[in-house]
Formats: structure tokens, sequence, C-alpha cells
């Protein structure tokens, strides 16, 4: 498989573009779930109350890869999970999240070449605001 | 820890600090409330029997859920500091109703932009990494 080929032909173009409603009730539950304890995380009273920095990890398109992407994902694992906050987002915003193929590389270790796809997820808010991007690596062994 | 013990500004950091341990809990009471909110509610977190017979060694903690408790971990020791960015890998499973220990440490320091760079990890009560990461903070 020729990766520097894949990228060229795949990478950069947006497959999917999901909108999802943020509530106040489900940033508290994240938020407790995880053990947070600061209120402006916690407590729907606090004047700066928002989602924590990593909320978006939770959302997902509606497909993984581009319909027709020559991979087959089903032997594929999750190489984790890398998200950047950049603007706080609240209750009742509206967040579109669009996907796209960020990065295709190799790494050869020890037990051979495997293949990177970076899935890259950006959300904006209802004032086209960026909020997050949250990258997503899925690994697959090569030959 | 308490407020007074926590981080408020730039200069309180030293390159090599450790931030307090913490032991989070990943009962199955709290990763169901957890899957309950964000739609995780397959067996694999959820069911130990079930996830024990895929071959898993029991039900799992989500990987959001393990980031999102490493986030918690840095905003306790720093409260009033931003999470920038948090990039984690979910090297082997963390296994529900265990008792791990997350721990970070300082690893790099920006000046121009008082950002702190932490070197973050969860173990399990083998001492053996289940998650690691990387997080950059802003003062």
């Amino acid at each position: 498989m020729d990766i520097a080929e894949l990228k060229q032909k795949w990478a950069g173009q947006t497959f999917d573009t999901v909108s999802f409603e943020v509530d106040g009730s489900e940033l508290v539950e994240f938020a407790l779930a995880c053990g947070e304890t600061l209120p402006r995380y916690t407590d729907r009273s606090d004047d700066d109350f928002q989602a924590v920095p990593s909320y978006t990890s939770r959302y997902h398109g509606r497909r993984q890869l581009p319909e027709g992407f020559p991979v087959d994902m089903e032997q594929s694992f999750d190489g984790g999970k890398c998200v950047e906050w950049q603007a706080p987002i609240r209750p009742g915003d509206t967040l579109i999240g669009r996907s796209r193929i960020h990065d295709i590389f190799e790494k050869t270790g020890r037990s051979g070449g495997m293949m990177f796809i970076v899935h890259r997820m950006e959300f904006t808010n209802q004032r086209d605001e960026l909020v997050s991007i949250v990258d997503w690596k899925m690994i697959q062994k090569l030959g | 820890m308490d407020e007074q013990n926590s981080i408020s500004r730039y200069h309180d950091v030293e390159f090599g600090d450790e931030l307090p341990e913490v032991r989070p809990d990943v009962s199955m009471a709290t990763v169901r409330r957890f899957g309950k909110t964000t739609g995780m509610t397959f067996w694999r977190f959820t069911d130990h029997e079930k996830a024990r017979a895929s071959g898993l060694p029991g039900a799992i903690v989500p990987g959001i859920m393990s980031q999102g408790i490493l986030v918690a971990m840095i905003h306790r020791w720093a409260p009033d500091a931003t999470v920038h960015k948090i990039d984690t890998i979910f090297r082997a499973p963390l296994v529900v109703d265990s008792e791990p220990v997350c721990r970070g440490v300082v690893t790099d320091m920006d000046d121009e932009n008082r950002t702190v760079e932490v070197d973050l990890t969860i173990c399990n009560e083998e001492g053996e990494t289940r998650v690691l990461g990387t997080a950059v903070v802003g003062f």
C-alpha cells in the first residue's frame, strides 16, 4: 500500500458534518463522573459554567472514514485521542462537528509496519467560533 | 488538595514538579453514570462477565473517561489554569472496580507563553501503565 498516495488522495476533505446541542446537565454529569471538583465545570449556577476541556471527545460523526476509503478498519485499533481546547463550550450552544482525515503516516516497529490514520473533528459553535479540535488516531498493522 | 497547596501562578511551577497523586473512582456505579450521559453503555464498559467472556480482563473504563480523570487531576493541582491540550494513549485496558493511581510531572516550561507541559499516567494496582499522555496547561 502506498501511504503517500493514500494521503494525497484522501486527506483534507470534509466527509461528514454533524450538529450537537449542548445540554447543561450532561456537562455536569460528565464532569462529576470524571472526578471534577471545580464549580465552573460542576455547578450550573456558576457564572463561568462550561464544559470540561476534553468534553468534545465524547462526540462521534456518522462515519469514521470517507465512503470508499480503501482500508478495512475492522482490523484497526484505537491509538488514542488528543483534544485541543480553543474556547469555552456553554449549555445551549449548538456545535457543528466536521470530520476529515488529517494525516496518514507509517511507522515501523519490532513487529513490522503500522499505518496511522488521524481522524480530525473540528467543532465550531453557533457563532462559527472554533471551540475544539479532536484528533483520533486509528492504527492498522501493515503486511 | 486544599486551596493553600494548589498552584495559581506560572511562577509557582518548577520543572520536575509532581502533581499530587489522585486515586480516581472507577467503580461500576461511576462508569455507568459516565456511560449514561455519553451513551457509552456497551457491555464491555458495564458488564464484567460478558467482558471476560470476550477475552477482556473485565469491564473496562472508557478511554475518554480516563482522559477526563486526568484533566480533573490537573484542575485539582492548578484550579485557575486552562488545559489547552491533552493527548492520551490508551495503552492497555483499565479495569472497572480496580484501584488505579494517576500521576503527573512537569516536563517542560514555556516562559513566553506561560504554559507548562505535563506528562501523565494512569497505572493499575500492579504499577503497570494503562493510560499515558501529555497535557499543555496555560496560566
